[in-house]
């Protein structure tokens, strides 16, 4: 029991990490823009939804009624800049992580380096859950893994379903025949940048539900976050969930059955070798 | 040269009836890390930094001489403070040093004290065996063994309650900070683990953890089926907030916490889930403390809080790092004025003979056989309603050790 309650709570946990990687994997793959600047995008979001449950009383979930649209268009003016200023994928990660040096500090001069965390009495969901006898869904985690599924389900449904995602499919494959075809890529671009910026927002206030923030923890997202995206396939939404959700669960079982410290190396070795078999991610469906 | 990175320059009057100091200032080098892993306390160091410095030049600085104070972020790097300080020591040639923030950062900076010959006052490091330097001079102190210290001084303090703890939960941060209180350092093995087993204690779950860990769920399903009566978490930061709150998800909260380096602010704001947390302490400003030490104990606290709430620090109680960091200058000034010169073989024999009055840990001597860790004035601390308080050694505690709820 101890074991499955493990594996139970980090497939939930998962879902944080499905949410923070989605964003990134898009824009890889469909825009080709390595963009670490969207972890700054998280940290903000995050301090944002600290920010207004603590001095304004605002419900930190309420918060996402501020910080969407906010990061929507942080999302889509960042996308907007790239695009104008004609960068690369290879020189987006040095760019985007110029930017998100430039966040983190940005975040340090306001909020401090210290940590910051909401109150028990602002943020009741913090030692929340729902006991159903024999398993225990934290409640924090329950909402990520539920907000996973719905937002990247969604998300794969309108890029299979709708013009805007076929454009979007199309871009990513070809961008000169795509734009022949009259699809303007700049626009969407920047509605895609913008909806990942609003992924940020919700990652960001599920992370500040559950933890302490200091400015340096975007650094520490970028192990996992990483792992998910290749492992999920780069631009791959139905794959990034998953990959989220089986390296959730995987470091619970790990930690579990080994120790907590073989985590990182079981999980990394786990991803090295899976790599080798299937290079472009776990989840994607190898045409032959 | 000096021009780069964060200087903190004080110029402040001098109080009435103080000789003003004249000439080139004293210049005093050092790294802190203010952006990085360590930057939530490298914050506090910074803050009490630049008013021990104001302190001291409105009371007429060193030698007759105002006091600088020039101070570079190594971002949490340790490969940073070496090259930083070598710097510091080599091109902008500054007067004396301190220390930077965090033991490992500490080592590295040792390193390049040692090798140039300046004395180092440091702020935080108390892993004795390791701090090998004659001249380093620590401001926070666990004695020459801090991994039986730390440990053997929890047991003594739990023992003393009505039922004491039977059952042990050891879970343990694989950080140079911490991993030694548990395990031993340096040959020697003996840490909280052996010493429970050797004190009688049932050391019912043995858990170490990866310091950037992030699925708590699974220790925390660990101690709550191994049902312990005492859990010792030599963990850091916000390690027991993360553990407390994986516990309550689960329906559970331990009889009994202890946890080693937490960032005081957090745990407070847990509520009723982080009652009866237990600590260590060198200093926590309970009035029946502060009214002992005194009306300058009672100043530099109330200017600590003002400070810290400008530089909008969350927590800005004068605690436990703070009052190192204030040691640690003390120290500094201590070897200035007593030697009477900026020699740094002088002011390392000055420290070894004479040793330095201390506001928050009085008179320290340094016996470099002991590697200059002086006598322990460490503390345990309770969360009591919503403040930490010292409870333990009785002749210092400002309340009573209880259990959470009682």
């Amino acid at each position: 029991m101890v074991t499955l309650q493990s594996a139970l709570t980090g497939l939930l946990l998962g879902g944080l990490y499905a949410l923070m990687a989605a964003g990134l994997s898009v824009t890889w793959g469909v825009l080709r823009i390595i963009n670490l600047a969207h972890f700054g995008l998280i940290l903000v979001s995050a301090y944002l939804t600290f920010q207004l449950s603590t001095r304004s009383g605002l419900d930190p979930i309420l918060t996402l009624v501020v910080t969407v649209p906010v990061m929507f268009v942080a999302g889509g003016a960042l996308q907007w800049a790239y695009d104008r200023l004609g960068i690369s994928e290879l020189n987006s990660l040095l760019v985007s992580f110029g930017l998100l040096i430039i966040i983190v500090q940005v975040a340090s001069n306001v909020w401090s380096a210290d940590f910051q965390r909401m109150d028990a009495t602002v943020n009741p969901y913090a030692t929340a859950a729902v006991d159903t006898g024999r398993l225990i869904f934290p409640v924090t985690t329950l909402l990520a893994f539920l907000i996973a599924i719905g937002f990247i389900g969604g998300a794969h449904l309108v890029l299979q379903r709708t013009f805007t995602g076929r454009a979007m499919r199309a871009f990513a494959e070809d961008r000169a025949i795509a734009g022949a075809f009259g699809i303007d890529h700049r626009r969407l671009g920047v509605l895609l940048g913008a909806v990942c910026g609003a992924t940020a927002a919700v990652a960001g206030m599920l992370f500040a539900l559950a933890n302490a923030l200091t400015p340096a923890t975007a650094y520490e997202w970028f192990g996992t976050v990483f792992a998910v995206v290749i492992l999920g396939g780069i631009g791959h939404l139905l794959g990034t969930l998953a990959a989220g959700l089986f390296v959730g669960a995987l470091s619970g079982v790990v930690s579990v059955l080994l120790s907590p410290a073989a985590a990182p190396f079981v999980l990394f070795c786990a991803i090295v070798l899976a790599l080798l078999v299937r290079p472009r991610g776990l989840f994607v469906r190898t045409v032959r | 040269m000096i021009g780069l990175g964060t200087a903190c320059e004080s110029k402040s009057g001098t109080d009435t009836g103080t000789p003003a100091a004249s000439g080139a200032p004293i210049v005093v080098g050092s790294t802190l890390s203010l952006s990085g892993a360590f930057a939530a306390t490298g914050a506090i160091h910074k803050i009490v930094g630049e008013q021990f410095v104001d302190q001291l030049n409105a009371r007429g600085g060193l030698l007759g001489r105002q006091v600088r104070w020039v101070v570079r972020d190594d971002e949490s790097d340790q490969a940073k403070v070496s090259t930083l300080y070598e710097q510091l020591i080599s091109q902008d040639r500054v007067d004396l040093i301190i220390g930077p923030y965090a033991t490992p950062n500490i080592l590295s900076a040792m390193a390049v004290a040692q090798r140039h010959g300046y004395l180092l006052p440091q702020h935080t490091s108390v892993l004795a065996p390791l701090m090998t330097y004659d001249c380093q001079f620590p401001g926070w102190s666990i004695g020459p063994k801090p991994n039986e210290f730390v440990p053997n001084q929890l047991f003594d303090a739990v023992a003393s309650l009505p039922n004491p703890p039977v059952k042990v939960a050891i879970l343990t941060n694989q950080n140079g900070s911490t991993d030694f209180v548990s395990y031993g350092a340096q040959g020697d093995q003996t840490g909280a683990v052996s010493i429970a087993k050797q004190r009688g204690l049932n050391v019912v779950a043995e858990i170490r953890y990866p310091p950037a860990t992030t699925d708590w769920a699974p220790i925390a399903v660990q101690v709550r089926n191994a049902a312990p009566d005492l859990v010792v978490n030599n963990g850091i930061g916000v390690d027991p907030v993360n553990l407390l709150q994986a516990m309550a998800q689960l329906g559970y909260k331990p009889p009994l916490m202890f946890s080693l380096f937490p960032a005081p602010g957090p745990p407070l704001g847990l509520g009723a889930t982080s009652d009866g947390l237990l600590s260590v302490t060198i200093f926590e400003p309970n009035k029946a403390t502060v009214d002992k030490l005194g009306k300058e104990a009672a100043d530099i606290v109330g200017e600590f809080k003002n400070r810290a709430g400008a530089a909008k620090l969350p927590y800005t109680v004068f605690e436990t790092q703070a009052a190192a960091s204030w040691t640690a200058w003390e120290i500094l000034a201590a070897a200035v004025k007593g030697s009477g010169g900026l020699d740094q073989k002088a002011l390392c024999d000055k420290l070894h003979r004479d040793g330095a009055d201390t506001t928050f840990n009085g008179h320290l001597t340094f016996d470099p056989k002991a590697h200059n860790f002086w006598p322990p004035t460490q503390a345990i601390k309770q969360i009591q309603g919503s403040d930490w308080v010292t409870v333990w050694p009785a002749d210092r505690a400002a309340a009573q050790l209880r259990r959470p709820g009682s």
